[in-house]
């Protein structure tokens, strides 16, 4: 996606605002149709910027901008509106999600499907439930698009269908595998992967197995990057 | 240590400044050069000035035991003031923030300046902010009401929410400033997203 290009209200989030000069912005944001592209907001930081409100993390925009080098120049930011601004603990929680999104997506690759995950995430997030089905399929819907998707119907060393009542532990990049002793990996149980892949999480082992997994992949796949939102979270919690 | 350029002169004072003057936000290499011709060619005395406040200002200040803004005493003055009403704490930003809000002329409690806000995503918590140090100072058994001024944007929002919830528990009242169209503010001019959260914060009317 090279050469010179004119963006015109292009749906899209901001993931984070770093401050360029005294009165400008670099903006990374998340769009619909062009992935995560880094913008130059000039004069955003001056007092009387009509784009200082707007650009506001976990609300949806529309956005355009120009330009061919690396840093385009956002000619233009729209407020979309209707998703409440987030909380407490569902505001770090949205951190999280923009910094996994920061640190595992390539710049410039669209992920169409990743972006409404993300939407749904943000509106579940918003309305305050912090331990909803959205995060989970947010992280799923990331893992696939970046080409990790999870296996959760077949064990992985036989092929057997997943068995509802069996246990077992996920290995990274293989899948489930029926095993007993398996180190210090997690077991699950064969409902836990089967709800997974139906996206039911209304059982809370589900969601309590899930989210587990979850982490051990992301964690896998951040190839020890740590995620600086989880530890201000996590230090929060102990205050 | 003589850095030899490619012309062969060496210069490496005037690169160490130039250098030195890029830990500016937003002064690239360009800006910084020409800051550093300027004031070593038309502004010797300036530049003098410069080194001599920045020399001082290096020694002098530290952060007040009491507020944690700049003072060259342990504890400055405004937290020694005697015209001030001690039961009230406000928790800012920045410096320029407890400025600004006595510029209005309708506070006349303490202050607590935090040095920077919550943002997870630079890796900013509750440790780099020294949490624990305002928890103590809150909890001096004199301030009754603690006054939440952060800014109202998303940092600042995680930033009030956690020292609410924290001071709470720590048995004091907190209040937060109100948010909203500005003083002579007309809705046609204002950003879609002000006045959003205007209505959605409204209140009874009578
Ligand atoms: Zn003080």
């Amino acid at each position: 996606m090279s050469g010179k290009q004119r963006i015109d209200a292009e749906p899209a989030y901001v993931l984070h605002l770093h401050p360029y000069s005294e009165t400008s912005l670099v903006v990374d944001v998340f769009s619909r149709c062009h992935g995560r592209v880094p913008l130059l907001a000039r004069g955003a930081r001056r007092p009387r910027s009509a784009m200082r409100g707007t650009l506001m993390a976990f609300q949806p925009l529309e956005l355009g901008w120009f330009g061919s080098g690396e840093v385009k120049t956002l000619a233009k930011a729209e407020w979309m509106g209707g998703v409440p601004l987030l909380t407490g603990r569902c505001l770090l929680l949205g951190y999280y999600l923009n910094e996994l999104l920061m640190k595992m997506l390539p710049r410039e690759d669209a992920h169409p499907a990743l972006y409404d995950a993300y939407g749904e995430a943000l509106m579940a997030l918003a309305q305050g439930s912090a331990d909803a089905p959205e995060l989970r399929r947010f992280e799923k819907t990331l893992l696939k698009e970046l080409g990790y998707g999870l296996t959760l119907d077949v064990d992985a060393d036989s092929g057997a269908p997943i068995a509802t009542e069996a246990q077992y532990c996920y290995l990274v990049e293989r899948g489930p595998v029926a095993k007993v002793d398996a180190g210090d990996t997690p077991m699950l149980s064969g409902k836990t992967l089967l709800d997974m892949a139906a996206d039911d999480y209304t059982d809370p082992r589900t969601r309590q197995q899930s989210k587990q997994l979850m982490r051990q992949l992301i964690a896998h796949h951040m190839g020890g990057k740590p995620l600086h939102s989880r530890r201000v979270f996590v230090e929060l919690q102990e205050l | 240590m003589t850095r030899v350029t490619r012309r062969g002169e060496s210069s490496s004072s005037l690169d160490e400044l130039i250098e030195a003057l890029r830990c500016l936000p937003g002064v690239g290499p360009k800006s910084a050069q020409r800051m550093a011709y300027h004031l070593l060619q038309r502004d010797r005395r300036g530049a003098e000035r410069l080194a001599h406040g920045l020399e001082t200002a290096l020694q002098r200040l530290r952060h007040c035991t009491r507020c944690n803004n700049f003072s060259e005493a342990d504890v400055c003055d405004r937290c020694t003031s005697q015209r001030r009403d001690p039961t009230l704490l406000c928790i800012v930003e920045m410096p320029v923030d407890a400025i600004s809000m006595e510029q209005t002329h309708a506070f006349n409690g303490l202050y607590y300046v935090l040095m920077g806000r919550l943002s997870p995503l630079d890796g900013i918590g509750p440790k780099e902010l020294a949490f624990e140090r305002l928890f103590a100072r809150a909890a001096d058994g004199v301030v009754k009401e603690v006054i939440l001024a952060t800014n109202f944007t998303n940092e600042g929002e995680a930033t009030a929410h956690y020292l609410s919830e924290l001071l709470h528990a720590r048995g004091l009242k907190v209040s937060r400033i109100a948010r909203g169209l500005p003083v002579g503010g007309e809705l046609e001019f204002t950003d879609a997203a002000t006045v959003a959260q205007a209505f959605l914060d409204r209140r009874d009317f009578t």
